[in-house]
């Protein structure tokens, strides 16, 4: 059993027992995994509260086959999460993509696009006060890492161009666009066109501030999406909507 | 195999106690079932108090048996300073070493939206509005240096800008009769940057 030396991002933490912590972390190369901290001798209390959230820590671990929780022998801070504590708006942001990474990902499972994605929301939640179109560009880009991206361009059932009309059916359940014929079988909620246009616009990386209106059917779109395909959940989302 | 239902019941019931596993809520069963009638009368009843008797003060929010508190209701204690923390065991710790000198506002919780738990959860609305009433001049804030005590230290003094009590936060650094080998760099940055004149 060697010990494995890796990055990380803490997810999660919670406290177990007097001194000890059990931790979930998204690590560079392990992937999420669940790991425990003993806090007993001064040493160990040492490297205890780098374990925080939102922290990009360095760590060795050992992880045992058998077991499914991985022992936690040493953690060092890269970058500390200090900033994201300075407004509400930052934490609950903060709060929310890695709430939304940890419950869309499994233990064991390895995305190294999704912990430099995690990594960059975070360095910029210490150093921007985000919009709410940033959220909405960002949450796409976690999406994206995880394979979950909406289709915007063509219909996601055919993969025929949609026309252009006015108006353009959005399916949750597929994740994307749908062409006319298609939309007759399956479940969808219309939008206006220059909406799924910017929400295209955003997935090729161009940022642009949407009005209040673009925001309000972003948001719509990206929420029917995400409880669609998530039956649980995210806690903290109902804390920065009434911030966004 | 199951044990007679009341027994049963009983196991199950001392098994949603933080820490207790079967094996030792069977055992506390077995020893409660060979207790004497007056420890379990004496014991059913302290449990049924604690629901019946116990409340929150309704100016700190401390838990209490009269309502103000003892400590609010306390004319020796300073009436110009209030002590902040997370939970009324945190106050115990800052009593017995101030015995008698604050006067505290319990939070009952810290900001941690990764929990759910947003201003509106915990006390802090009953904060401002108990600064301006009682003309509060100080408030330490003496909640936990994490990500989530910061995060609601930050808070309060957000909400109370523009008032003129003073905000301060307690010291971190390295703890006394401690040793720099062991101490993390966050730490070591914190006790730097709040250094003192000798
Ligand atoms: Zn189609
Ligand atoms: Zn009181």
């Amino acid at each position: 059993m060697p010990l494995q030396k890796d990055e990380a991002i803490v997810l999660t933490k919670k406290a177990y027992g007097e001194s000890d912590r059990i931790v979930r972390l998204f690590t560079l190369s392990g992937g999420k995994i669940t790991a425990i901290a003993k806090g007993g001798s001064k040493s160990q209390k040492r490297f205890m509260n780098t374990l925080e959230p939102f922290n990009h820590i360095r760590i060795e671990y050992f992880k045992k086959q058998t077991k499914t929780m991985a022992r936690i022998e040493n953690a060092d801070i890269i970058e500390s999460n200090s900033g994201i504590e300075l407004n509400l708006k930052r934490i609950c942001t903060a709060s929310f993509f890695v709430e939304f990474a940890d419950k869309l990902t499994k233990e064991g499972e390895r995305n190294i696009e999704l912990f430099n994605g995690l990594k960059g929301i975070l360095d910029d939640v210490k150093n921007i006060e985000f919009t709410s179109s940033d959220i909405v560009f960002y949450l796409l880009r976690i999406l994206g890492c995880l394979g979950f991206m909406p289709n915007f361009n063509t219909c996601v059932q055919c993969g025929r161009d949609v026309p252009d009309e006015d108006k353009v059916f959005f399916s949750r359940e597929r994740g994307g666009i749908l062409c006319p014929v298609c939309s007759q079988a399956i479940p969808f909620k219309s939008y206006p066109r220059g909406i799924i246009r910017g929400l295209s616009s955003f997935v090729r990386g161009d940022r642009c501030n949407g009005d209040l209106d673009f925001l309000t059917y972003a948001q719509d779109i990206m929420e029917g999406f995400i409880s669609f395909h998530l039956d649980v959940e995210i806690k903290s989302y109902k804390l920065l909507k009434n911030l966004i | 195999m199951y044990y007679p239902e009341p027994i049963e019941n009983l196991i199950i019931n001392l098994m949603k106690l933080p820490g207790i596993g079967r094996k030792t809520a069977t055992r506390l069963a077995f020893f409660l079932l060979n207790s004497d009638e007056s420890y379990i009368s004496e014991l059913s009843r302290s449990l049924t108090d604690i629901k019946d008797k116990i409340r929150l003060c309704s100016v700190c929010y401390n838990l209490t048996e009269k309502d103000p508190c003892q400590i609010c209701s306390d004319e020796r204690r300073d009436r110009d300073t209030l002590c902040v923390v997370e939970e009324p065991s945190h106050m115990m710790v800052i009593e017995a070493s101030y015995p008698n000198r604050y006067r505290y506002h319990i939070l009952h919780g810290v900001i941690n939206p990764l929990d759910g738990i947003g201003p509106d959860d915990i006390h802090i609305n009953e904060l401002k509005l108990r600064i301006e009433k009682e003309n509060i001049k100080e408030i330490i804030v003496a909640t936990n240096p994490n990500i989530e005590g910061n995060t609601t230290a930050h808070y309060i003094s957000e909400i109370l800008k523009g008032s003129q009590v003073r905000i301060t936060r307690i010291a971190f650094g390295i703890p006394i009769g401690g040793d720099i080998i062991y101490t993390d760099s966050q730490t070591i940055k914190s006790s730097i940057e709040n250094r003192k004149d000798l």
